[in-house]
């Protein structure tokens, strides 16, 4: 890993309050695990808000929001928000889109989830479009692998995050992914957790909010702390 | 299997100039095949072949219904598009692994060649790590953290996974550039095919 050197590091903490997440290292990438219903789509978009604001590019894979929608939330998370500073990669395969929503963002349809080479097509074109507009570093978000995982086998989906990841860390960007823990076997989520750099765990907490921890990003696992 | 242990190159140029001048450029490193026109490459194509080296502009069969033949037949092997002009990135979406535009150096044939043949490398370091990821994560997902201490067997697979995780990053240094990216990715989407 040569590329990365002169780049700043990435820091989380203004979304997640971990000492693991005030330094992360460009190039890596994050698995938000968590049941279904815990915000793990909310925590990826808040981090890449977060970006936004401090001026890094945000690059949103979606298979479930379409590219309108995304655009309209990004909107109103960062109320000044430049749209030449957001990429989106609608990977439903349906039209209809709300093209007055998407501005100056830099969109792209792919056929569906399990179109692999599309969706890396769409992704070099954002990438590519956020370097013109003059961003060196950002945030990508892919939500979710539940989904793709439903239209294609672990194998390819390890290998896809695998590749990704690898792009993404000769960008100098840091990617998240979520999963949603309760719709996939143990060994499937062993699997795919074997791709990334470090995992955010979210549950429901007992008396009610929700608490995560982190692991394998900086020494041993947190503790599961309130969020 | 070819005769030689050398990778094969199948060059597919109508002008026989041109044709044996990328020849005399590569056969000291490769087993090299010449064809024509299209058809004459299809005829020459075979399991053994590593690299295609294709004219896009030919009398007959055009470079791109050969690629498409080619893909149809599933050989994995890849594919460069010579082109007279510099193409777009739509190269790229059309299938193709690289282009090159005419003329030719010989350096810059030699690095495109050897890149597509890392691809290839890639694709297979890639395979490899899975299969021990997934035995790895079967031991995980059938066993106690008490049993995984204890065990060799993992060890060395976590020992394994990581030495390989490394290979895979000095290959193509990881995945340095767009086509690197994108062809990998088409790879991934052809085994699903299989």
């Amino acid at each position: 890993m040569t590329t990365t050197e002169r780049q700043t590091m990435y820091d989380l903490t203004s979304v997640l309050e971990f000492d693991a997440l005030s330094e992360v290292r460009p190039g890596s990438s994050i698995l938000i695990s968590g049941p279904a219903m815990s915000g793990k789509e909310r925590l990826a978009h808040d981090i890449l808000a977060d970006g936004l604001r401090k001026g890094d590019g945000a690059v949103v894979v979606t298979t479930g929001d379409g590219a309108g929608s995304v655009v309209e939330e990004f909107r109103s998370l960062v109320p000044d928000l430049d749209d030449s500073q957001l990429g989106v990669i609608d990977c439903r395969g349906e039209g209809g889109t709300n093209e007055d929503a998407i501005g100056n963002a830099h969109v792209h349809h792919v056929s569906s989830p399990g179109d692999l080479t599309g969706i890396g097509i769409g992704i070099t074109k954002a990438l590519e479009g956020l370097h013109n507009a003059g961003n060196e570093q950002g945030r990508l978000a892919l939500v979710s692998l539940s989904t793709m995982l439903t239209y294609t086998d672990k194998k390819t989906v390890f290998k896809f995050c695998h590749v990704l990841s690898s792009r993404l860390d000769s960008a100098g960007y840091i990617g998240v992914f979520t999963i949603d823990s309760g719709a996939h076997d143990d060994q499937t989520l062993q699997v795919i957790k074997q791709a990334f750099d470090g995992m955010v765990d979210v549950r429901d907490a007992e008396g009610g909010g929700r608490e995560a921890r982190v692991l394998g990003l900086a020494g041993e696992p947190t503790d599961w702390q309130q969020i | 299997m070819s005769d030689s242990d050398l990778p094969v190159v199948l060059i597919v140029e109508d002008e026989p100039d041109v044709a044996e001048t990328y020849k005399l450029w590569l056969q000291q490193e490769y087993e090299v095949r010449m064809a024509q026109n299209g058809d004459e490459g299809l005829e020459q194509l075979d399991a053994d072949v590593d690299v295609v080296l294709l004219d896009r502009m030919m009398p007959g069969l055009s470079g791109d219904e050969v690629l498409e033949r080619i893909r149809e037949r599933d050989l994995g092997c890849r594919v460069a598009m010579v082109t007279a002009v510099e193409p777009d990135f739509d190269i790229l979406e059309m299938g193709f692994d690289a282009y090159l535009s005419k003329p030719i150096r010989s350096e810059q044939l030699h690095e495109t060649v050897d890149n597509l043949l890392d691809r290839s490398e890639y694709d297979s370091l890639l395979q490899e790590y899975y299969a021990l990821v997934e035995k790895q994560a079967t031991l995980e997902a059938t066993k106690s953290s008490a049993e995984l201490a204890e065990s060799d067997q993992y060890d060395e697979l976590t020992e394994r996974v990581a030495e390989m995780r490394d290979d895979l990053s000095e290959t193509l240094g990881g995945i340095e550039d767009d086509s690197d990216f994108i062809a990998t990715l088409r790879g991934l989407s052809d085994d699903d095919d299989n």
